[in-house]
């Protein structure tokens, strides 16, 4: 095959008659943050109130019969299922809102996702909702919603970006005010259940949890494909991108409602787990190098940050368990400072113009 | 005023596959242009001038389909613009807008190779002709030795090269470009409208450019067209539609036109320093 001056830093990938153009840095960038994600999730199913050894882990996830099948496989793994699955969803959806918004700062926790959420959660929870079968769903509901109406309001024949950011922060704060009403006005003890949803934990979380995460991941495989090439045009400028042959509304629309499913599911799983929409996808676009936000490194970069923050959230104050969103700042601030402090040329751009 | 536009049979049978009828543009309830008529000349370098504000980039956006007329139309290869699937006229028409914004931290190569997007699918995401339009602009707008350098730190010259490189790397016959040549130096700027006409004349391509500097666009146009509020005042050749009166007309300054020393062609010569 002759090789074709590719741009550069990728690689081209024949398959059948496709060709598709692979980053190779990101593409190892992804391996790397795999091995390094399983090597956390095997010290996560490690360490604990009682050790366990790697060994007797494995035994227990190839279902070999094991004395601490009830410590690692009942009770640490789908924990630590929900952890990751809830890390790579939050990392996606911060991925594809920022790349719409082109604004570094713009996540669900930003732009009222996940203040939606909270808000429908807490008050279903004040009304004596409290079953964790219905309660996530509530909360994915008040995310889409919320993101609905910031779509709505935003829209002026055309979704101008630092519109959308401006009235999803201005929901945000409303919607923030609404879960204090209802966490001052409520039962106290519903209060203190309300709160530690509110900050993200993974505290109890079994299999169920993870379900509705997985299927929505599974689910929006193919349109997240979709999603990682069209994110290419969008972070040019609005005109470049139409003179180009880019329908850009829709193109927004459809990865910003990708983006709101993906927040909205997780957040009904863990909570608004802060932080990880934020940092995953700048961390992730940071040591890839690439143009245009990562996906597959995203995911990864989330999963890692909420599975590493849970395992501090379990152990540093053992036996109190902290919830997993106090930590994750905590674990993906440090290293996002690290970066922007050691990268050149990383302006915080906001939105796009429409003349 | 009309006699100085060309009359019809000067301008010879050229056809035009772009054309604009009684076109009313506005911005929400501001009109910007109103009732204009245009038919770009194929092949040739038609340069738009006129004082700020008059309306010459919102007439090239609705040319290029990013404005949508509040009346009339544009029409190209007999078609109304907006009725043309998007990504399909991306493979006709290519436009560089005035203040083009690149992703961070973008290369050289990998911008210019985004000018490919119209005519690549996701299953297709790079092809042998991708391979050679994207090294074909390079190569002619001199830019092949900064593929690697990412576009944040080029001088402003060479990043107005890499736009139009993407530009060119879109292949299409007609070229739209607003203003290529603000924010450049004399030299970049004389580069860039060299680099214009070459295209033209090589490949026979349609370009329409807005242009700030009168005296550039009379020396770079094949055909001038000269607008002031929103309406065409004049147009046809430059020899024949710069004049004192013109530029008294259009831009409120009297001036002499002398020969230019170099082309021969018109040259605007501003009066005396108050």
């Amino acid at each position: 095959m002759s090789a074709p001056t590719l741009p550069t830093g990728y690689a081209l990938l024949r398959a059948a008659r496709g060709s598709f153009l692979v980053h190779r840095r990101a593409t190892v960038t992804a391996g790397c943050l795999a091995l390094a994600l399983a090597a956390a999730c095997l010290a996560y199913l490690c360490v604990g109130e009682e050790f366990v050894g790697p060994g007797e882990v494995l035994d227990v996830l190839l279902g070999r019969p094991s004395a601490q099948e009830l410590t690692v496989g009942t009770f640490r793994l789908p924990r630590m299922a929900v952890g990751v699955l809830v890390g790579a969803a939050f990392g996606l959806a911060g991925a594809l809102i920022q790349t719409v918004a082109r604004n570094p700062l713009a996540s669900p926790d930003v732009i009222g996702v996940s203040q939606g959420a909270g808000a429908l959660t807490v008050g279903a929870m004040t009304l004596g909702v409290t079953s964790f079968t219905t309660l996530p769903y509530v909360s994915a509901a008040g995310g889409l919603l919320a993101a609905a109406l910031v779509y709505l309001f935003a829209w002026r024949g055309g979704l101008h970006a630092g519109r959308f950011v401006l009235i999803g922060i201005g929901f945000a704060v409303a919607l923030r005010a609404i879960i204090q009403l209802f966490l001052t006005s409520g039962d106290y003890l519903v209060a203190q259940q309300a709160k530690v949803w509110l900050t993200g934990s993974l505290n109890d979380a079994g299999w169920d949890r993870a379900e509705p995460v997985a299927w929505a991941l599974l689910l929006l495989a193919v349109p997240l494909c979709w999603a990682a090439r069209a994110q290419r045009t969008v972070a040019l400028d609005d005109d470049t991108a139409t003179a180009l042959g880019v329908r850009l509304n829709r193109v927004r629309g459809g990865l910003v409602l990708l983006g709101v499913v993906l927040a909205s599911v997780a957040t009904g799983a863990a909570g608004p787990v802060d932080f990880v929409a934020l940092l995953a996808p700048q961390i992730a676009r940071r040591t890839a190098r690439t143009a245009q936000t990562p996906l597959v490194c995203s995911a990864l970069t989330g999963a890692l940050i909420v599975v590493l923050a849970d395992l501090l959230a379990r152990r540093l104050f053992a036996p109190t368990e902290l919830p997993v969103g106090v930590l994750t700042a905590a674990v993906g601030a440090p290293y996002l400072i690290r970066l922007i402090v050691k990268g050149r040329g990383t302006h915080v751009r906001t939105g796009g113009g429409t003349a | 005023m009309t006699e100085r536009t060309m009359p019809q049979q000067q301008r010879r049978t050229t056809d035009s596959r772009l054309r604009a009828r009684d076109l009313t543009l506005a911005y929400e309830n501001r009109t910007v242009v109103e009732g204009l008529d245009l038919a770009v000349p194929d092949g040739r370098v038609t340069v738009v001038v006129g004082p700020n504000a008059c309306g010459k980039s919102t007439l090239l956006r609705a040319l290029g389909r990013l404005l949508r007329p509040a009346g009339g139309s544009v029409v190209l290869d007999g078609e109304e613009l907006s009725r043309i699937p998007t990504r399909q006229l991306a493979t006709r028409l290519g436009l560089l807008p005035q203040t083009p914004v690149a992703p961070e931290a973008i290369t050289v190569a990998d911008l210019v190779a985004r000018g490919r997007q119209p005519h690549q699918r996701w299953w297709r995401q790079w092809s042998e002709a991708d391979e050679r339009a994207v090294a074909d602009a390079m190569a002619r707008t001199d830019v092949t030795t900064l593929a690697d350098r990412p576009v944040d730190e080029l001088s402003g010259g060479q990043r107005q090269r890499v736009w139009i490189a993407m530009a060119l790397a879109q292949d299409t016959d007609l070229l739209l470009l607003d203003e290529p040549t603000t924010y450049l130096d004399i030299a970049h700027q004389v580069e860039v409208l060299d680099l214009v006409r070459l295209l033209n004349a090589e490949r026979g391509r349609t370009v329409v450019a807005v242009l700030h500097d009168l005296n550039q666009a009379a020396r770079y146009a094949h055909h001038l067209v000269a607008m002031k509020a929103g309406r065409v005042v004049a147009e046809g050749r430059p020899e024949d539609v710069v004049t004192a009166e013109l530029v008294r007309e259009v831009f409120g300054l009297e001036a002499v036109v002398v020969p230019d020393p170099v082309t021969g062609g018109p040259l605007v010569v501003p009066g005396p320093p108050a």
